[in-house]
């Protein structure tokens, strides 16, 4: 979140830089723009000053400080008319240079439209979520905690992986815009694993059997599309209740039966799948092993640059992660589902020269 | 050598050439990291995406540093948990970053303070877009599907929360602040 003094700071700076630049003199607008300033800046400071060591709770700081700020920021939108005309009828800029200020006042007086309105609702005492209140001053980021009264929301970003549970190989990474709910990561996840499948030029077709995931994703509407695409959603849990790692030949029948892919998927399938379940300790490890190259933190600016960090930190845990299954150093689970995977060679009787 | 030929303006200096891979051990971590990825695919898929969005207009000017050395610098960054200015600086005196950067042998000028900047080094990085960054890792996870490594056969799917790094102060935070250094022990 911006500090709050940029709703209105951001529109005068770029209104007085605008008069600057189409006429030489001072004008009338220039010292009402620049008077505003001023009085934007003494609210500001004795914000600073109320809002240290009170007991009170949030809302009504922010609410008592946003009646004066709405009250000062009225006369932007007649300031902004004013330097659109002076805008267009200046000669001394170039087309360009014009074309750039004025993208630059739109873009902004639309923010501060934006901003303004979310002020207003927030004034008359409207009891706002904590979702709301933080999306009043910057739309674009969105809060990462939901729920919590007794302290600030946590801002940043919230990415998803879709990793191979036994050795953490991760096939695809989503930085989203916002905060979408949980199912709608599941669709574009897949996407970009199937990206991945369809560059592999040599060896055995592979394909997505099943996907887990927590109950967050139970979602009629993704498992349908899940199973649509010949894809077991046995990891997905319906209910809290722990699922069965070792089903019986019974429930591997209603599985198959449910999802509808009966000819498409075997019975050993659904048993890798409800073996390979959804396990937290397991996601942690892949998502702490992520957090220690530096993803828990978004360093870069914006959503792209939350997109490039993410992607970069990734790619550089499947190259520590593909030297952990080079090195057969993997955990028994790891190479047990390597080895039903038909991924690693099975065990040979090796003969063992005494030592002595 | 391509990528020696892009380095030749620091490659330049007095003395006798150094060969970075006997430096480097084989079983090195760094060395064994950098093994793992499909580099040739890498370069290319960027140098292709870079091509058509930042079109060359004039063959003028000095030869840029190579996307393999900016590439492998972003990643190792990230792997060992560097800021830009420790990653480049330890280009210039660590072997296995040089390994790493797929430099093979170098003679350099001792007075030189620097290989790459880490001006370049944001400046390559700001020309990866999502598109490209997806492509990147559908190319890793290709090259290691080839080699037998991993399946996708079976995927677990999650979420995590990543907070704003430089967290700015907001009125929220100063005020929680507050109220818990004006509560009593």
């Amino acid at each position: 979140m911006p500090p709050r003094c940029i709703k209105h700071k951001k529109p005068l700076a770029l209104l007085d830089h605008i008069v600057t630049q189409c006429r030489h003199r001072s004008t009338t607008l220039q010292s009402h723009v620049r008077g505003l300033t001023q009085e934007l800046a003494k609210v500001m400071r004795s914000f600073g000053r109320r809002c240290r060591g009170q007991g009170q709770v949030f809302v009504q700081l922010v609410r008592h400080t946003d009646q004066p700020l709405l009250a000062l920021g009225e006369p932007i939108n007649p300031f902004a008319l004013k330097a659109k005309e002076h805008l267009d009828q200046t000669r001394t800029l170039h087309a360009a240079q014009r074309q750039r200020l004025t993208l630059a006042l739109t873009t902004a007086m639309h923010h501060h439209a934006a901003i303004r309105q979310q002020s207003t609702r927030l004034t008359p005492g409207k009891k706002l979520s904590h979702a709301k209140l933080v999306k009043a001053y910057d739309p674009t980021m969105a809060p990462i905690l939901k729920g919590k009264s007794h302290c600030p929301a946590q801002f940043g970003r919230k990415p998803g992986i879709a990793a191979k549970p036994a050795t953490g190989f991760i096939f695809a990474t989503l930085v989203p815009q916002g905060h979408p709910s949980d199912p709608s990561y599941g669709l574009p996840w897949l996407d970009r694993v199937q990206n991945a499948i369809d560059r592999v030029r040599t060896g055995p077709r592979r394909q997505i059997h099943s996907v887990a995931s927590d109950l967050g994703r139970n979602d009629p509407c993704l498992r349908q599309a899940l199973h649509a695409r010949g894809i077991l959603t046995v990891g997905i849990p319906k209910m809290v209740a722990p699922i069965a790692p070792n089903p019986s030949a019974q429930d591997v029948h209603t599985i198959l039966q449910e999802a509808g892919l009966h000819r498409k998927r075997t019975p050993y399938q659904v048993h890798l799948a409800c073996a390979s379940g959804y396990s937290r300790p397991v996601v942690e490890s892949h998502i702490a092993s992520l957090r220690s190259r530096g993803a828990g933190h978004v360093r870069y600016k914006g959503l792209a640059g939350a997109v490039r960090q993410q992607g970069m930190t990734v790619m550089a845990h499947n190259g520590a992660v593909i030297v952990h299954i080079r090195q057969q150093q993997l955990s028994k689970r790891g190479q047990k589902f390597r080895r039903l995977l038909g991924l690693k060679p099975p065990k040979r009787n090796e003969i063992k020269y005494p030592k002595n | 050598m391509r990528v020696v030929r892009y380095l030749q303006y620091w490659l330049s200096g007095p003395g006798a050439r150094l060969q970075v891979t006997d430096f480097v051990p084989v079983m090195h971590p760094i060395r064994q990291w950098a093994d793992t990825f499909p580099w040739v695919a890498l370069v290319s898929a960027i140098e292709q995406r870079v091509e058509k969005r930042f079109p060359q207009t004039s063959p003028r000017g000095r030869r840029p540093v190579s996307i393999r050395v900016l590439l492998a610098l972003e990643l190792l960054k990230h792997a060992l948990g560097a800021s830009d200015e420790d990653i480049c600086h330890r280009l210039r005196t660590d072997f296995a970053v040089m390994d790493a950067c797929g430099l093979q042998d170098y003679q350099v000028h001792p007075s030189q303070a620097h290989f790459v900047l880490p001006e370049t080094l944001c400046e390559f990085r700001s020309r990866i877009d999502e598109a490209l960054m997806d492509e990147l890792i559908a190319i890793q996870a290709a090259a290691a599907m080839e080699e037998g490594l991993v399946s996708p056969a079976h995927l677990v799917i999650d979420t995590f929360p990543s907070e704003q790094g430089s967290q700015r102060v907001t009125d929220a935070t100063t005020l929680y602040k507050a109220q818990k250094t004006a509560r009593p022990p």
